[in-house]
């Protein structure tokens, strides 16, 4: 008894240190906590504000909240980006250092983690969530209450050519799984086609692939409580998931970073990823001296089995108030301005974000490109992964197992009851 | 340097008793001690809150279950004692780093010292004209980034493209992938270690060889011995210390394995290359605190028993 008393005064003693001073709500915090945060004033704000962006977003921001500045003069702004590499590992040092920033850009999956260090304000009621794309809105829930806001999305979606398809007599993307992996097959027999398809074996992030194919066939990985990793839909949806590379359709082991080179030549004429990959292919196309690939692909809703709604991954990033702030309501009130329709168009212009709120989808500069806006009708029905603090490890243990469905011919009902152990015994961390 | 001299020839210890004794001894004495402790304060101050206090932390650590998640409330954080130690024990995926570092460890440490010891003779008996060129080549990849050398490594590994292949090809053998495959991304691995590394062992040996007297060589070579008795009997015992920190050295920074598959592999493909450091590496950005400052700690221990076992093994001849 006496050594954990030493203990508890050793790790305290450093954790004040750190945090400078302590929280008297302690961790028992999350019983009572509000569905929504206190209502927020946008008379006379004031002050200034520290904003974290990573990458791009980073280095754009600034131009973007100039309008803010110029809205309410009397808040000014200092935007630091962050790099991507650090940023994890940034945010945690200065929630346990209580030098956070008072409005910050957040990886979705971290959003379990940061709500369960009691580091995020919760939204006020005055932001009207139902505008944002339901998925989208799942990643700021922590147990049933809403930290900031998704700022903006992306959804993944199967990419073909339509050449090679049409020689294989598809003129369109069979929507059920079957279908789906016949016309790979058939791609697959097209001359100068190496593989129908290319799908992530294993290897971090490969759940991204696979989840979406047993959201697809109706399957839920996680309850409010729980992780439900090993339900029959989900068992069959690796099964699927590894049959590809049992009837070698897809490649096992992948060269690195060949995804645009081998679409473009047609050799892997589908794969599944993000709307950013439309202008990597293009442009690669463009420099290969194929002015008009845009013409020769398109994109495709994740294919469904069982009487499933396709539905894809949701990703993105949010946007997220820091509890120890104490500019509360000129925080509030920039996440609110970010998230208007017309802010988040022009955010859209400046750096092809796409934007977390329904409305914005209206404008032209999101209807007049077609594969966009199919992107935009998968994200109506995308989904969030649970938002429990363990996610990523979870997740990681997940893709472990992924692998070996994907190289060592590991059975679905193996793969899921494996993954589910690990994640009963990792816990949702709540 | 002179306060600390000045202390030793007293053949007091400096510590401790220096407070207490500081009435019964000429004041010249103790302010050269004060001033030595004074030198010595920026040092002491930042060794102990950049090094001292973390260890003596994260030992705290790895007897609690604290994760990230308790960072903001250390009142939860619960005394499990050897709790985590145990764990890792039971953990699949750390057994398997564990044999992975030994694989590594026990390949790598005697190729990466035969390879800088016969770089290191070569050099010195001056086969070559062109020592300076060849010392100065053999040493860059120490000195080059991890990150570099992994993209030129993934360019000669390629399975299509790469050089590697492309050799064997021409001798009618067909290359396996090699870092996609569970069988050859370790040799892979240490391959490329060993050619990272093996420059800081030859520049030590190299240094150890120069420093053998020529006359023994001498002597040897007019009692009739050739060039391998010669070696076996005069440079080797002469080298001994030298191949013992060489073998000391390599082996801790080898049982830390980490920055080839990190850049490399990613632990893969199927944890085959996985390390006990990338492992540990893992658990603390995943955020379990206590667990990885266990794993820290038995890779320590685990040093501490090797190094020790070398100094058993490889120094006992000299006396």
């Amino acid at each position: 008894m006496r050594r954990t008393t030493l203990l508890v005064a050793l790790t305290t003693t450093t954790a004040l240190a750190l945090t400078g001073c302590g929280r008297d709500d302690g961790g028992a915090g999350d019983a009572g906590a509000p569905q929504t945060g206190e209502a927020v004033s946008t008379d006379d704000l004031s002050g200034e504000l520290e904003v974290w962006a990573m990458g791009a977003e980073g280095e754009a921001l600034p131009d973007l909240v100039a309008g803010f500045e110029e809205q309410y003069p009397e808040v000014s702004i200092n935007v630091t980006p962050v790099p991507w590499d650090s940023a994890h590992d940034k945010f945690v040092n200065s929630i346990t250092a209580g030098t956070t920033p008072d409005v910050a850009m957040i990886g979705t999956t971290w959003m379990g983690e940061f709500a369960g260090m009691d580091a995020l304000d919760p939204t006020p009621g005055s932001i009207d969530t139902s505008k944002f794309f339901e998925g989208a809105q799942g990643t700021i829930e922590v147990e049933g209450t809403s930290y900031g806001v998704p700022w903006y999305v992306e959804t993944r979606m199967v990419y073909y050519r339509t050449d090679i398809a049409s020689e294989a007599g598809y003129d369109e993307v069979p929507t059920d799984q079957e279908g789906f992996k016949e016309m790979a097959a058939a791609m697959q027999e097209q001359e100068g086609v190496d593989w129908g398809i290319s799908l992530q074996p294993g290897q971090t992030g490969s759940w991204q692939t696979v989840v979406p194919f047993a959201w697809s066939r109706g399957a839920q990985i996680a309850t409010e409580d729980a992780y439900t990793l090993d339900t029959p839909e989900t068992v069959a949806a690796v099964d699927y998931f590894g049959s590809f590379f049992d009837e070698e359709i897809s490649d096992a082991n992948p060269p690195e970073g060949q995804t645009e080179a081998t679409f473009t030549d047609g050799s892997v004429p589908m794969f599944v990823s993000g709307p950013w990959m439309m202008s990597l292919v293009e442009d690669f196309a463009a420099e290969g001296g194929e002015e008009d690939f845009g013409s020769m692909y398109d994109v495709a809703p994740i294919p469904t089995a069982d009487g499933g709604e396709s539905s894809s991954f949701i990703g993105g990033s949010n946007l997220g108030v820091f509890a120890d702030t104490e500019n509360r309501d000129a925080a509030w009130a920039l996440v609110d301005w970010l998230t208007q329709p017309e802010t988040q168009v022009e955010w859209y212009d400046m750096t092809s974000a796409l934007p977390s709120v329904q409305a914005a989808w209206d404008d032209e500069a999101l209807t007049e490109d077609e594969k966009l806006a199919k992107f935009g009708e998968q994200l109506t029905t995308a989904q969030a992964p649970p938002s429990f603090p363990t996610w990523e490890q979870v997740a990681a243990a997940f893709d472990a197992e992924m692998e070996k469905v994907a190289k060592q011919d590991l059975s679905g009902e193996e793969a899921v009851q494996t993954a589910q152990q690990q994640a009963e015994s990792i816990g949702t961390g709540q | 340097m002179a306060a600390v001299t000045g202390t030793r020839r007293r053949g007091a210890p400096p510590t401790r008793e220096a407070g207490k004794a500081r009435s019964s001894r000429p004041p010249g004495a103790s302010r050269e001690e004060r001033a030595g402790w004074l030198l010595t304060l920026p040092f002491l101050l930042l060794f102990g809150v950049f090094t001292a206090w973390p260890v003596i932390q994260s030992v705290f650590f790895s007897v609690t279950d604290i994760t990230n998640r308790d960072l903001r409330t250390p009142f939860q954080v619960n005394f499990v004692a050897f709790e985590q130690y145990a764990k890792a024990f039971g953990d699949p995926v750390f057994r398997k780093a564990a044999l992975n570092t030994a694989y590594f460890v026990l390949v790598g440490v005697p190729l990466t010292m035969t390879i800088a010891l016969a770089a290191a003779i070569a050099l010195n008996t001056g086969i070559t004209r062109f020592r300076a060129v060849y010392r100065l080549g053999f040493y860059t990849p120490v000195i080059t980034s991890i990150v570099a050398v992994a993209v030129v490594w993934r360019f000669l590994l390629n399975p299509d493209s790469g050089l590697v292949n492309t050799v064997l090809a021409w001798v009618g053998i067909d290359g396996p992938n090699w870092l996609g495959s569970t069988t050859w991304a370790m040799p892979s691995l240490i391959a490329m270690a060993t050619w990272r590394n093996f420059g800081t062992a030859m520049i030590i040996f190299l240094a150890g060889l120069q420093a053998v007297p020529q006359q023994l060589h001498e002597a040897a070579a007019i009692d009739g011995a050739n060039a391998w008795q010669r070696f076996r009997n005069v440079t080797v015992p002469v080298l001994r210390p030298t191949i013992l920190f060489v073998s000391v050295t390599t082996a801790i920074g080898y049982l830390q394995f980490f920055e080839e598959p990190f850049v490399m592999t990613q632990g893969g493909p199927l944890n085959s290359t996985i390390s006990a450091s990338m492992y540990t590496y893992q658990q603390f950005s995943f955020g379990n605190y206590g667990y990885a400052a266990a794993l820290s700690y038995l890779i320590f221990l685990v040093i501490a028993i090797v190094t020790a076992l070398q100094f058993r093994f490889l120094s006992e001849k000299e006396d």
